[in-house]
């Protein structure tokens, strides 16, 4: 299994006859993404990569049973679009745009939420299921199948992480990247939610880094009770306090938030912390080993696809 | 993108709420404070710690206050001169509040806090107490209240505080604020409530709909010297260290593990620059080495990019086009990993570079480079 997303997702692209969503549309699909329409107001009736075009996403559904949408538009109209998707029915929505506006993804999230609808993004690269199915534009070769949930704050920093996973026999279950704004559509606690649920899936590995509280639902996590192993990773060390690093909520506003008070808060839950990038296998290594007690009939290396 | 503290007081008092009605002073500027004495001298920075620093003064008279305006501007906080200073009443205190509204993952939006016994201390003290409510549509006076029930034993206080939390909801959606901190809200001996101290942040991504925000950017991007200009037209995302290695990294995530490994190799970063957001491509990399040849603090350049939507031939290619261009020697080295990196190699041999395997092979260049240059 994995996690909100699967071979089963019927998706459609809000966006596609732009650059990135022509391009999804081609690579995602070769990964085995099942993509079943596309939308752009005003090309309806034409065709991209193989994928038949309409007006909006009620006229795509109906006419598809697309069930999931992947959304390509500039950041002032990721509002809109990621709202027509989930008052359509949509059960998953993907967005990786980066610059939207803080006070609108609130409004997407209190919808989400309303609606009983899954949110991945803003400012992501997405979601993939190695092996599966891929929502975003992460690139395919770093990733393969296995028994590791991966949750990311920073699109660039899993890419390199999950590299390190494969070349290492670490296979993933499914790899989010919840992205790096103060409001997410899935948050970390969300996302470890889905996990812990998820039977195929063994431990967890976390990307988080300085600035927000995200790493307290962490900590929480592997706090309770039949938590299954956790990993993580903080970046941000060397970072000064009160200066944005890049990402809107990677600002060290107050001493929880720095890097010595997020690992000493991870490490006190039991998390298996890795001191820095170069450690991350080691601290997957620890945190599987702690379950391989309990499962051992499961296998815990995977091969690389 | 944070205001200046005279700047977030303007949009305070924009909204009904009080602040020390104050004047600000430019360098060099030596008009004298109309009004009576004492008054705060006021370094105007972005950033905290200000006052723990000596950022802000005060002055019984009119020689003492141009000896604190001229004190503070030969100050620098954290790297930054202060662009003008604030002139203000110096208020009679009975006691010092702390309220503030900011976005929390866990409130699904945002957050009010407050605590009784505000400050410079604020963080030494027990935490605010929190009101997590989310959208601004959910925010409820009667909620507010009953969390503010719990910190706040004086009921006429609590009355203003809720008033002015249901303003600074309203301030925020409307003015797309991602912080506004008033620290101290001071209760005056008239118990009358004051923002002596502001810190509002706006939302830079709702610039494009939002003229004000929009000209705190053009603002920022005029104070820059002309090469951090450039780069910051690039959209790059740049903050100046106080080490040597110029790094040029895609992604905040790994811009960040990068700087980590590079001070765990006993190097140190010069600056925070993700080039990812703006192009990819020769004229989004131009002004960032530009930048950094021309900085002479930097002794070394090490570009460090996985890319996933960006190709790593194109950015081997953009490169190879730059380094003609280039009107300094300092080394760079390369650690490029991503979609299509096997061209890679092939692209950065035709100018004499390698690339790295790992990046912890780069950084240990990159630090050895830096060492040998110093």
């Amino acid at each position: 299994m994995s996690i909100l997303l699967d071979r089963s997702n019927r998706v459609l692209v809000q966006g596609v006859t732009g650059a990135m969503g022509t391009f999804f549309v081609e690579d995602a699909g070769r990964y085995g993404t099942q993509i079943v329409a596309g939308v752009s107001p005003g090309r309806d009736g034409t065709v991209v990569g193989g994928v038949p075009v309409f007006k909006n996403v009620a006229a795509a559904c109906a006419a598809t049973g697309a069930d999931t949408s992947m959304v390509f538009v500039p950041p002032a109209q990721v509002l809109g679009a990621v709202v027509e998707a989930i008052e359509a029915g949509c059960r998953l929505v993907v967005a990786t745009a980066d610059e939207v506006p803080v006070r609108d993804a609130i409004a997407i999230r209190t919808l989400a939420r309303q609606k009983g609808a899954a949110f991945v993004g803003p400012n992501t690269p997405g979601i993939i299921s190695p092996g599966k199915a891929k929502m975003g534009f992460m690139p395919s070769f770093c990733y393969a199948p296995g028994r590791v949930g991966v949750i990311s704050r920073s699109g660039s920093l899993s890419y390199e992480s999950c590299k390190r996973l494969t070349l290492n026999g670490f296979g993933q279950s499914t790899v989010i990247g919840i992205g790096g704004d103060p409001i997410k559509g899935t948050t970390a606690g969300e996302a470890l939610g889905h996990f812990h649920a998820d039977p195929e899936t063994d431990a967890i590995l976390y990307l988080g880094e300085i600035g927000g509280s995200e790493e307290e639902f962490v900590a929480a996590y592997a706090r309770s009770t039949g938590a299954k192993p956790v990993a993580a990773l903080i970046v941000g060390a060397v970072a000064p306090p009160g200066k944005k690093m890049g990402h809107a909520a990677a600002l060290i506003g107050s001493k929880a938030e720095g890097h010595a008070a997020k690992l000493a808060l991870l490490r006190n839950a039991g998390v298996h912390v890795a001191h820095a990038l170069e450690g991350v296998v080691d601290a997957m290594r620890s945190a599987l080993a702690t379950c391989q007690s309990h499962n051992q009939d499961i296998p815990l290396r995977s091969k690389r696809a | 993108m944070l205001m200046l503290e005279h700047e977030a007081k303007a949009l305070l008092r924009f909204v009904g709420i009080e602040t020390p009605r104050g004047e600000t002073r430019k360098a060099g500027e030596r008009r004298p404070w109309g009004g009576a004495y004492p008054i705060a001298v006021k370094a105007q920075v972005p950033g905290g710690g200000r006052g723990k620093q000596g950022g802000v003064l005060r002055a019984d008279d009119a020689q003492q206050m141009q000896r604190a305006v001229d004190e503070i501007f030969g100050m620098s906080f954290a790297g930054e001169v202060p662009s003008a200073v604030l002139l203000e009443p110096w208020v009679p205190i009975r006691r010092e509040l702390y309220l503030s509204l900011a976005v929390d993952a866990q409130a699904d939006g945002y957050v009010l806090l407050y605590a009784p016994q505000g400050g410079i201390h604020i963080e030494d003290g027990p935490p605010p107490t929190a009101y997590r409510f989310g959208a601004p549509e959910a925010f409820r006076v009667h909620e507010f209240r009953a969390v503010l029930e719990s910190c706040e034993s004086d009921y006429r206080v609590r009355e203003k505080v809720v008033v002015l939390g249901q303003r600074l909801v309203a301030t925020a959606a409307a003015h797309d604020c991602t912080t506004i901190e008033i620290n101290p809200l001071a209760q005056l001996e008239s118990d009358e409530l004051v923002a002596l101290d502001a810190k509002i942040v706006r939302d830079e991504w709702a610039a494009f709909r939002n003229t004000a925000i929009k000209n705190l950017i053009d603002e920022e991007h005029t104070r820059a010297d002309p090469y951090l200009r450039a780069s910051l037209e690039m959209k790059h995302m740049y903050v100046r260290l106080d080490g040597d290695i110029g790094l040029i990294s895609g992604g905040a995530g790994m811009t960040m593990a990068a700087m980590d490994m590079i001070a765990a190799q006993g190097g140190r970063p010069a600056c925070f620059l993700d080039a990812s957001p703006g192009p990819t491509s020769t004229r989004g990399y131009r002004p960032a080495i530009a930048m950094l040849d021309a900085d002479p603090a930097v002794k070394v350049i090490l570009v460090s990019i996985f890319g996933g939507g960006t190709q790593m031939q194109r950015v081997a290619n953009a490169m190879k086009e730059l380094m003609p261009e280039r009107k300094s020697d300092k080394p760079m080295v390369f650690r490029l990993d991503g979609t299509n990196v096997h061209e890679v190699p092939g692209i950065l041999a035709a100018f004499g570079a390698r690339n790295c395997d790992t990046l912890e092979e780069a950084v240990g260049e990159a630090v050895r480079l830096a060492r040998s240059a110093a």
